[in-house]
């Protein structure tokens, strides 16, 4: 689990008083998290690029507002979810995510990937099957409920510790165990249904 | 152990967060039950799967694209700011801004209706639409002429009834029109100041210095009766036709002035229509005005009538005004008195006399 650099104090303090250097530097240290973290919740390389400009933005807005120093990936991250939250309502509204099937194409940022499927037991060893699990893993977090998604890319996909999660969140940890370990599970599920489709589909076609 | 609790810590089995004796149990269960001995596995390669999910990298040009982004808001915000203007005050300060406009926006509009029907009065009450010079005049004096003009507004009300039966209303209505006189002190001194003032001034103006005079002459309110009379008369027999001339003498002595005025009038073989407080109205022979125009002058004081009036009105108006008049003769002059019969025609003139 990689985690961006943690942006210190300094430059901070830099930026809150108005140092476009500052600025440069907090967003090329946390650019990576942010982005990811939208692209995990959204699923849409443009979409989470566009998001992270915005989240920076309201960053540069109230970086003044940031009285602890310290907690500034805490407060990074929590305006990260507030943007991908309407963001995500937004699109609902849209009717961006319409399609029901795991098996759609994927916006991988190499161009559609085709459909294939893996067994689950198999290990992930070369690049392809890597971008397939990636994809697969894509597709199962946009199918859960989006409070199950964050608390999956905080902690699974981002390594961030129970404590901090709590902090963001305003959870108690035990609260955010529990959801957590429902979260994995129905990913699980949403896996398994998704290859036992699969296999069906080419039982199916060998059959015919 | 229970199944259900058993799949319940997976998480926390997974991530070795159990005591080393809750782990013996459940690692217990699990040998014997395929099932959860089955999904445990299944979990662990989802976590698996999950964490092989590495970072994706950010795209090309993502701080050039937020630099040109706050660019284009601080754009937006600042021609915002700038559109926004002068409408951008805080409440405290704007409200009252805008109660006052409101203010002046309805006296305005009270001022501009009050002016308008005014306006339509004006020509009936002094026989002739509002000389060019008045006009010009106008601006200098729409202060002054507001307190007259309201006063008009009430006089009409006796002037625009002109039935026989309103003749004696519209005494009872002189006292209040007295009234209404000493009530305007500041357009008394306004008429005075004006070296030219315009026909409708005048009028009031020597209805004043007429009623202080016939105060003194213990004659007070003959005189305004008389008028009242003369235009209920004068109505109709049709005379209240507008007269199309209007001509200013300045005069010493008036009595004087209007027996000349009488004798010259004859003299052209016409006839006074009506006389009124501040000059005379008087009918003519259209043939002969001319003649009676420049005898005008040696009744005058300062030997000059006001000729800047005349000439104006009898270049433009005269034709005008002599058809309005043959159609006044025709239609209503006929049957009460027999001023004027068949083809001669007639010009109606009103000597304006100012008292020096």
């Amino acid at each position: 689990m990689m985690t961006s650099p943690r942006v210190q104090k300094e430059i901070i303090e830099r930026c809150k008083a108005g140092s476009e250097r500052a600025f440069a530097e907090i967003v090329l240290r946390s650019q990576k998290k942010v982005f990811n973290i939208a692209y995990r919740m959204l699923g849409n390389s443009e979409e989470a690029k566009d998001l992270a400009q915005e989240v920076f933005i309201s960053v540069f807005d109230s970086i003044k507002d940031l009285r602890e120093e310290g907690k500034f990936d805490a407060w990074l991250t929590q305006i990260t979810l507030n943007h991908c939250r309407n963001r995500w309502k937004y699109l609902k509204r849209r009717q961006y995510f319409n399609s029901d099937s795991l098996d759609d194409p994927v916006e991988t940022g190499d161009g559609d990937v085709p459909r294939a499927v893996c067994d689950p037991s198999d290990n992930p060893e070369t690049l392809y099957e890597k971008k397939m699990i990636e994809q697969l893993i894509q597709r199962g977090l946009q199918k859960l409920k989006e409070d199950q998604r964050e608390l999956l890319v905080l902690r699974d996909l981002q390594g961030c510790s129970y404590e901090e999660m709590s902090g963001m969140l305003g959870l108690p940890e035990g609260t955010v165990k529990s959801k957590l370990h429902r979260a994995r599970m129905d990913l699980k599920r949403v896996l398994e249904r998704a290859a036992h489709q699969k296999e069906e589909e080419s039982l199916w076609i060998v059959k015919k | 152990m229970d199944c259900e609790k058993v799949r319940d810590r997976f998480s926390s089995l997974w991530e070795k967060e159990l005591t080393p004796f809750d782990e013996k149990g459940i690692r217990e269960h699990l040998s014997s039950c395929p099932e959860c001995q089955r999904e445990f596995e299944q979990f662990e390669k989802t976590m698996r799967w999950l964490h092989s999910v590495g970072e994706v990298e950010v795209p090309n040009e993502f701080l050039p694209g937020l630099y040109k982004k706050m660019e284009e808001r601080k754009r937006v915000r600042s021609t915002k700011k700038s559109r926004k203007g002068w409408f951008d005050f805080p409440l405290p300060l704007k409200l009252p801004v805008q109660a006052a406009a409101m203010v002046a926006v309805v006296f305005l509009v009270l001022y501009l209706t009050k002016m308008m029907p005014l306006g339509e009065d004006r020509p009936t009450k002094t026989g002739q639409p509002p000389s060019p010079l008045s006009v010009g005049k106008k601006s200098e004096k729409v202060l002054a002429q507001k307190e007259p003009e309201r006063e008009r507004g009430t006089l009409k009300i006796p002037a625009e009834a002109p039935r026989p039966k309103d003749v004696g209303q519209a005494k009872a209505l002189l006292p209040e029109e007295k009234k209404f006189e000493p009530t305007t002190p500041q357009a008394k001194a306004e008429t005075k100041r004006a070296e030219a003032p315009s026909p409708k001034t005048e009028v009031l103006a020597f209805k004043k210095i007429e009623s202080k005079e016939a105060a003194k002459a213990a004659a007070p309110s003959s005189e305004p009766g008389r008028i009242e009379k003369e235009w209920v008369v004068k109505r109709k027999s049709g005379a209240a036709t507008k007269p199309p001339q209007e001509i200013v003498l300045k005069i010493s002595d008036k009595e004087r002035a209007v027996s000349q005025l009488r004798e010259l009038v004859k003299q052209f073989k016409g006839e006074i229509v009506a006389t009124e407080e501040n000059g005379v109205l008087a009918s003519l022979p259209s043939g002969s005005f001319s003649e009676f125009e420049k005898r005008l002058v040696g009744v005058s004081s300062t030997g000059q009538a006001d000729k800047v009036i005349m000439r104006k009105q009898s270049t433009g108006d005269l034709r005008a005004s002599q058809e309005v008049e043959k159609e006044a003769i025709g239609e209503k002059w006929r049957e009460p008195e027999k001023v004027a019969t068949g083809e001669v025609s007639r010009i109606v003139v009103r000597i304006l006399l100012v008292q020096e």
